[in-house]
Formats: C-alpha cells, structure tokens, sequence
C-alpha cells in the first residue's frame, strides 16, 4: 500500500543521537568548504548571466527540496508545487510593496502565509490515499493559473491585489539592503537555501522523520502502531508549503518583476518530473533536480538548442526513475563512477586478453 | 445578474462539453479498474492525435481519414505504454503508475511543442463539417457537433457499462479491477485484457482529443490540460463508478459554461473541476482509506 517510490533503507535507524564519527566530519567538512567555494568563488568566476542562473537554482533547490520531502520522505505527490511557489512570490511581492518591512520578515510571513494555504489545500486531500492528493494539487495548479491571470501580480498598484494596469512605470520588487547587486543577492538566496536544507535535516534526523518514514512503508501499519498520519502527512505538507513559500520570496526579489504567465501549470509538471530525476532519497537530488531545471535550460538557450527536447529529456528520465533506479541522479551517478572505476582498475591491473569480463 | 436568455446557449455548450468530459472519464476509469492506471497523459494523447489530424487536413488529406488518424494514433500510442511499462509498473503503487504517465505526458508535450510551434502566433483550427448544420430549440442554436459530443458521451457511459457487464472481456476487466493475481490464476490472459483497456482507452483519448479541438481550441496546452476537468469527475466517482462520473462530467461542463454570462465570475470559470472536487473530498468518509487499501493490499 505504501506509496514508496522503491526499496531503501528506513531513515529513522540512523536518527539516533551518536556523537559525529570520522566520516562524518570529513563529510561536514567537504560539504563546508563546497558551501564556501560557491559562496565565494562563483561571483568571481561566473558571468552575470550565469550568477543569475544560480540564483534561480538557489531559489529552485529549495522548491525541489520541499517536493523531495513531500515524494521521497513521506510518499506523497504534489503536482502544484509551482502554484504554491506563485502564492509564496504574490505574498512576498505585495509586502515589500506594502510595507518596508526588513526582507527576511517579509520571507517568513510569506512562508507562514504560504504555508497556511497549502494546509487548507491539502485537508480534504491527505485524509484519503496519496492518489487523491495528486490529483487535487494538479487541479490547484490550473486554478491558481486562473486566479493569477485575472489577479495579476502585485506592481506597485493599491488595493488588495496591489496591481495597477495603467501603470507605465514600474517599479522593481526592492531586495534587502545587503544584498541590492546580482551576485550579493546570489549569496543571499544560497544562505536562505541553506538554512532551509537545515530546517529540513532538523525534521528527517528527529521524531517527524520516523513518523514519514514509517507513513511511507504502510499507512495502515502507521496507524496501528498510534501515530497520527492525518497530523504527519499535514505537517509535512505544512512544511513543504512554507519552504516553498518562501522560496517564493526570494525568487520575488531576484527577479524584480512578476508576471503571471511565469508560472503555467505544466511547470508543476516538469518541476515533479526533474525531483525525481535528481533523487527524492537525499538532498543532494534537489540540488541536482535544480540544477536541471534552471541550469540545464540556461545552458541550452546560451547554445541555442530549443527547450523542447529537455522536457522530452525530463519525460524519458520520469519512466527511467520510475522502471530502474528509484533513487535518481544524486544515488545512480555515484554508483555509476563507482562501478566505471572498478572497471577500469581491473582493466588496468591484469590486462590479459579474455580475464577482463 | 443576468438575463435567462443569455444562460440559454451555454446550456447547450455545457451539455456538449460536459459530454465529452464524460467519455474521456469513462475511458479514465475503465483503464483505472482493469489496469491500476490512472492515464495522466489523456489530455497530451488526444492534443497530439488533434495536430496531427491538422497537418493531415492541411496536406489535403480528406476530412475523415484525419479524424481516423487521431483515433488510430491515440489507439497506438496509448496502446505502446501500456504494453511497454504496463508490465514493468504491474505491481507497483497507483501513485507510481499514475506519475509513470506524466513522463509520457512530459514526452508528447515536448514533441507537439517542437513539431507544432505555437511561438508564432500561428492560429490552428480543427472544425468538423457537423458544426455548419444544426436545428434550434426555441431561441437556442445547436450545432450537430454539439449534438456529437453529449450523445457520444451518453452512448460510451451505456455501451460500456453494458460491455463491462454481459461480455466475457468486459467481466475479466471487472475481475482484474478486484484482483489480478486471482484473475490471473483463474485462466485469464491478464496482459491481453490490459492491452483491450490501454487500446479502448487510447481511442477514447483521440475521440475526445477531435471533439475538443473542434468544440475549445486546437491548442497544445489548453487540449493537454483539459484533462483536468474530466480527473475531477474521475476524482468525484472516486476513481470506481462511470455512472457517477458520467453525472460529475456533465454537471462540471455545464457549470463551467453558465458561469460564462455572469460578469464577476466569468474568469473564474476555469476553477470549476478544482472547486467541484474539493468539495467532493471534504465529503468524502475517511473509512475509504482503510477500505480501499484492503482492497489493493
């Protein structure tokens, strides 16, 4: 019954508190010294084009982390998490036009906000199977495209939806006041993106964790061992929608101006499509799914090639994730090296003709 | 508020749209049933099966061998899936299989995107030759492709229950709809009666995909995504009864064309099948979760 994707470990065996081991240090380590490479080294390295691309996959990793809780932690399937993105950046934007608020406030509220709507959204949802809520985050995700073509996004306008049609100029959604240039306010979405990769860790490492982990294996079993899967599944809906919401927040400021053609329904899609592709099973999958959602496009139309063939790409990788290797990019690139080096070593080791296979 | 004779011709175009939304469900929850499948990439199916009828027609290729075309393409792409990944997903999780379809939908949108560019600002229209004749009712004028759509969706609700109950195919599709592996062990070519659903369903999708090219637009996005409308009713008829969904469809096509005249509602209409469907939840006993995974388990 369990809507895993595949089989893999339970998460909760690790959860236990031992103090951090050798390779757990070295790990922290290479993962602090990357953190820093891109904090630091990216602005000096990139063109503006792409430090803009990366802040879009900053914004995007934390969009394709959420989903990542939400499909690989607990078993359950958004297909609006761009609609929910959209709330996130509409509530971001009418409050850095309404109010002059420090940033990271305005980036809370829209979260807590978000949040609240992706609770009201999921209820009648997560009370049945996985397969309901699916389908009823996909019908959110073309009623939101509605509500956003008529509604527009905030442009400095007053009233209620803060847009004024008959506005010729537009001022730009402002950014915080440390962080007013691209690659200044490149760090800051990485920093933002970090504290939300932490946020999550804090969840799967303690009792929230285990909780999804033992929802995702078998509903009924979760029940009957007394935890509360309406609670838990809401909780990590809850949360998934305010990462996502204040994603949303940044990519407001990142980008100045939002229109809402920006975000279609079948960027949901794709959006599903790509975590899964990257790997719901660690969070290095939401930096690869990110990465080939922004950077993989950025990188295409800097070449020239239509972005066509990379949702075909993303189709093709959708049946492959789902048929062969369960855990995506982030576990299957690794094993592949892996087992690629084994083979070579062998090859180079005994070179006598016919011992090689 | 206005007038009841500006609700009159939406009466009409709601009933035909809600026609086709109901055979499009039906065809959703027959494949459900026999296969555990619920077909996500509907809507791209009869999107792309709608272009290529186009192309064809712009070829000067005659009117009904295009629409044939649509049907046959729908029939062998859907056809393909089934028997390519039906087997490989058979014993997985609905939810898997269901997201399995979206690669399918991302693979066909990719593709109509690239062989039918809309960037152009090129407009495309299907129109079938039953949209000039017609008749009126009082002040109201009815085309016959109107006419089409509602009593194709009639006629597939009957015909399929009917098949599903007195015919051989149509009782193994009910006995895998309970149990496969029991069906399975009884003597019924399970694979055959999978690959019967996937083609029926595949033709419905073309059917559907023809019909609202001619009745909406022939638009890749709009086409892909109707499919929203009819997943409500799929969603209202809990995923299980064709006769509820064929209710459902009808009453989420006609809803959606009456809130056409009414001015502050008008482009909210599109939310409909979401509105519809949440509510059809919060109804909805929290029992079903124990019942059905019994059922599946």
């Amino acid at each position: 019954m369990g809507a895993d994707l595949g089989l893999r470990e339970t998460p909760g065996r690790q959860a236990g508190r031992r103090r951090p081991g050798r390779p757990q240090l070295i790990r922290i380590a290479t993962i602090t010294v990357l953190l820093l490479f891109v904090l630091f080294g990216f602005p000096q390295l990139l063109s503006l084009y792409y430090i803009d691309t990366m802040t879009q996959v900053a914004v995007y990793s934390m969009v394709t982390l959420a989903l990542g809780v939400l499909v690989g932690w607990v078993g359950l399937v958004s297909l609006g998490q761009v609609a929910v993105l959209a709330i996130g950046a509409w509530v971001a934007a009418r409050l850095l036009f309404a109010t002059t608020q420090p940033y990271p406030v305005v980036l809370l509220e829209a979260g807590l906000i978000t949040m609240a709507a992706g609770v009201l959204i999921g209820l009648p949802a997560l009370r049945l199977r996985g397969l309901y809520l699916a389908l009823i985050t996909l019908m959110f995700a073309g009623a939101i495209t509605v509500v956003l073509a008529t509604l527009n996004f905030p442009n400095g306008g007053h009233g209620f939806t803060g847009y004024n049609g008959s506005l010729v100029h537009i001022p730009p959604i402002r950014r915080p006041s440390v962080a007013g240039s691209d690659p200044a306010y490149f760090r800051y979405a990485v920093i933002v993106a970090i504290l939300m990769f932490l946020l999550v860790l804090a969840h799967i490492k303690t009792k929230p964790g285990r909780a999804w982990a033992a929802i995702r294996q078998s509903e009924p079993a979760a029940l009957a061992a007394g935890i509360n899967t309406t609670l838990y599944k809401l909780w990590a809906f809850a949360l998934a929608s305010f990462i996502t919401g204040v994603a949303g927040g940044v990519l407001a400021g990142a980008v100045h101006y939002l229109y809402s053609i920006g975000f279609p329904t079948q960027d949901s899609i794709t959006l599903l499509a790509v975590t899964l592709m990257g790997g719901v099973y660690s969070m290095w999958g939401a930096v690869v799914a990110a990465l080939l959602y922004q950077f993989l496009p950025a990188l295409l139309n800097n070449w020239g090639v239509s972005a066509d063939w990379l949702t075909i790409l993303f189709g093709l990788g959708v049946l492959q994730v789902l048929t062969t290797a369960p855990a995506g990019l982030a576990d299957q690139v690794p094993k592949d090296l892996a087992r690629l080096g084994r083979l070579l070593s062998r090859r180079f080791r005994s070179p006598a003709p016919g011992k090689t296979t | 508020m206005p007038a009841w004779s500006d609700f009159e011709p939406f009466i009409v175009s709601g009933l035909a749209l809600g026609g086709v939304y109901a055979l499009s469900g039906v065809g959703l929850v027959v494949l459900y049933r026999a296969t555990g499948v619920l077909n996500l990439a509907f809507g791209a199916i009869g999107a792309m099966g709608a272009l290529i009828a186009w192309s064809l027609i712009q070829a000067g290729v005659p009117g009904w061998i295009s629409w044939l075309a649509c049907v046959a393409f729908g029939g062998a792409v859907t056809l393909g899936y089934g028997i390519i990944f039906g087997p490989a997903l058979a014993k997985r999780d609905p939810l898997v299989k269901a997201v399995a379809t979206i690669g399918l939908t991302l693979i066909l949108y990719g593709l109509m995107d690239l062989l039918w560019t809309t960037s152009g600002g090129e407009a495309r229209s299907l129109t079938l030759p039953s949209d000039n004749g017609g008749f009126s009712v009082g002040q109201i004028q009815v085309n016959w492709t109107q006419v089409i759509a509602l009593a194709a969706g009639v006629v597939l609700t009957v015909g399929t229950g009917l098949f599903l109950r007195y015919t051989k195919l149509g009782t193994a599709m009910r006995a895998m709809a309970n149990d496969r592996e029991i069906t399975a062990t009884l003597g019924v070519p399970v694979r055959r009666v999978e690959a019967a659903a996937w083609l029926g369903c595949g033709v419905l999708a073309g059917i559907a995909g023809v019909l609202l090219a001619d009745l909406v637009a022939l638009d890749a996005t709009t086409l892909t995504f109707l499919v929203i409308s009819s997943l409500a009713a799929v969603l209202i008829a809990r995923l299980r009864s064709i006769t509820i969904t064929f209710v459902a469809a009808i009453v989420i096509g006609l809803l959606h064309d009456l809130l056409t005249p009414i001015t502050s509602l008008t482009n909210y209409r599109d939310m409909t099948p979401f509105v519809l469907a949440a509510a059809a939840l919060l109804v909805m006993p929290r029992s079903q979760v124990m019942a059905q995974s019994r059922e599946e388990a």
